[in-house]
């Protein structure tokens, strides 16, 4: 059925179309691929798994040796974010972060483990600072609002696993500690 | 009814006590992301820039210092650095220093960023990031605001819109102390 539309019916339905495709790319794109995140009043956490490509291309635009580059790759690769979104402060400890799955407990690589390796490996000062800023800090009191971020450093697993986290607040750290659950996390390859 | 001389009494206490009051508030209360630190002596600054000038911040005192740390890999950092430097356009000559200093970058690196970035501001060259180190900053970018007697008294959470009316007024206030 050929049916015959004027100019007002035409322009009512391009701009329907035009609202109908944006709403479809934009839940397109606002669905991230193997993000995870753990959010409430209190706190959002956020975990993007990088894969070796991915990191690979950041340090190699910083001229990190291939030999660095290639130790990188053996391990799993996360980005962090940590935002307080309460009015106190939230102290942030790594040691209060637990990676587990399965077979266990999964132990992240410290900062004294890469500047040992980097040392065996006599990588320059400079890209072992760089390096060291790259990752999440191991402690900080995060204040009302504040961001901060970083990368975390796992032995590769291909098994999903689990981050407990527990966070003290207030002033003298004497608050209603915060505790955090994100599941079924894996590394990317 | 209060009395003619029971309210001259009244206004002056007022005036008397708000005296102090005002002296006390004359510290600058610090905007939004911006942490008041209890003051310490600041940490070594004493680098090269990317032409080859020594600048050492002991060499500032008397003036309130811009110590910023920065990289070119850093997102915020990049979104920051236009903002500092159209504050620097407008507080240089109001007597504001500043330290821009990159973290383990080569001068390439810092040369094609600040010139895109931020033109006119010279930047120092922490090439082995000590001195970064010494700062102890949160992560990049970190500001802190040195006061004009060599004390650390101020620093940035993250990267601030430094250009906007708050963070200015904020800085010129500090300036009228120095």
């Amino acid at each position: 059925m050929l049916v015959m539309l004027n100019l007002k019916q035409i322009k009512f339905f391009s701009i329907g179309l035009v609202f109908y495709y944006s709403f479809i790319t934009f839940e397109t794109h606002a669905k991230p691929t193997n993000q995870y995140q753990y959010s409430d009043k209190k706190v959002r956490i956020r975990l993007l798994p990088r894969t070796p490509e991915q990191m690979a291309a950041f340090y190699e635009g910083r001229g990190f040796s291939k030999e660095m580059i290639n130790r990188l790759k053996q391990v799993c690769f996360i980005t962090t974010g940590i935002h307080n979104k309460t009015q106190q402060i939230l102290w942030h400890n790594l040691t209060h972060w637990h990676f587990t799955n399965k077979n266990g407990n999964i132990k992240r690589y410290t900062r004294q483990y890469w500047k040992n390796e980097w040392k065996k490996m006599r990588i320059s000062l400079a890209h072992q600072s760089t390096f060291r800023w790259t990752l999440l800090p191991d402690e900080l009191d995060f204040r009302a609002n504040e961001h901060e971020g970083g990368n975390i450093t796992l032995p590769f697993t291909s098994e999903p696993f689990t981050l407990t986290a527990r966070f003290k607040t207030g002033k003298d750290k004497a608050g209603m500690p915060i505790e955090i659950k994100i599941e079924n996390i894996q590394c990317r390859r | 009814m209060p009395t003619l001389t029971g309210k001259v009494f009244f206004i002056s206490c007022l005036l008397v006590f708000s005296v102090p009051v005002f002296a006390l508030n004359d510290t600058p209360v610090a905007p939004v992301g911006i942490l008041t630190l209890k003051p310490y002596p600041s940490p070594v600054v004493a680098l090269k820039d990317i032409d080859g000038q020594h600048f050492n911040l002991k060499e500032t005192k008397g003036h309130w210092v811009f110590v910023h740390f920065w990289a070119s890999w850093c997102g915020p950092c990049r979104k920051e650095m236009p903002a500092i430097q159209s504050m620097w356009n407008k507080l240089q000559k109001e007597g504001l220093k500043i330290a821009l200093i990159n973290t383990s970058e080569d001068e390439d690196t810092i040369f094609e960023f600040l010139g895109v970035y931020a033109p006119d501001i010279r930047a120092l060259m922490d090439a082995d990031g000590r001195i970064t180190e010494q700062w102890r900053p949160r992560g990049l970018p970190a500001t802190y605001l040195v006061a004009p007697n060599g004390e650390v008294r101020y620093q940035a959470l993250g990267g601030r819109d430094w250009d906007t009316p708050t963070y200015l007024n904020f800085l010129r206030q500090l300036l009228k102390q120095q």
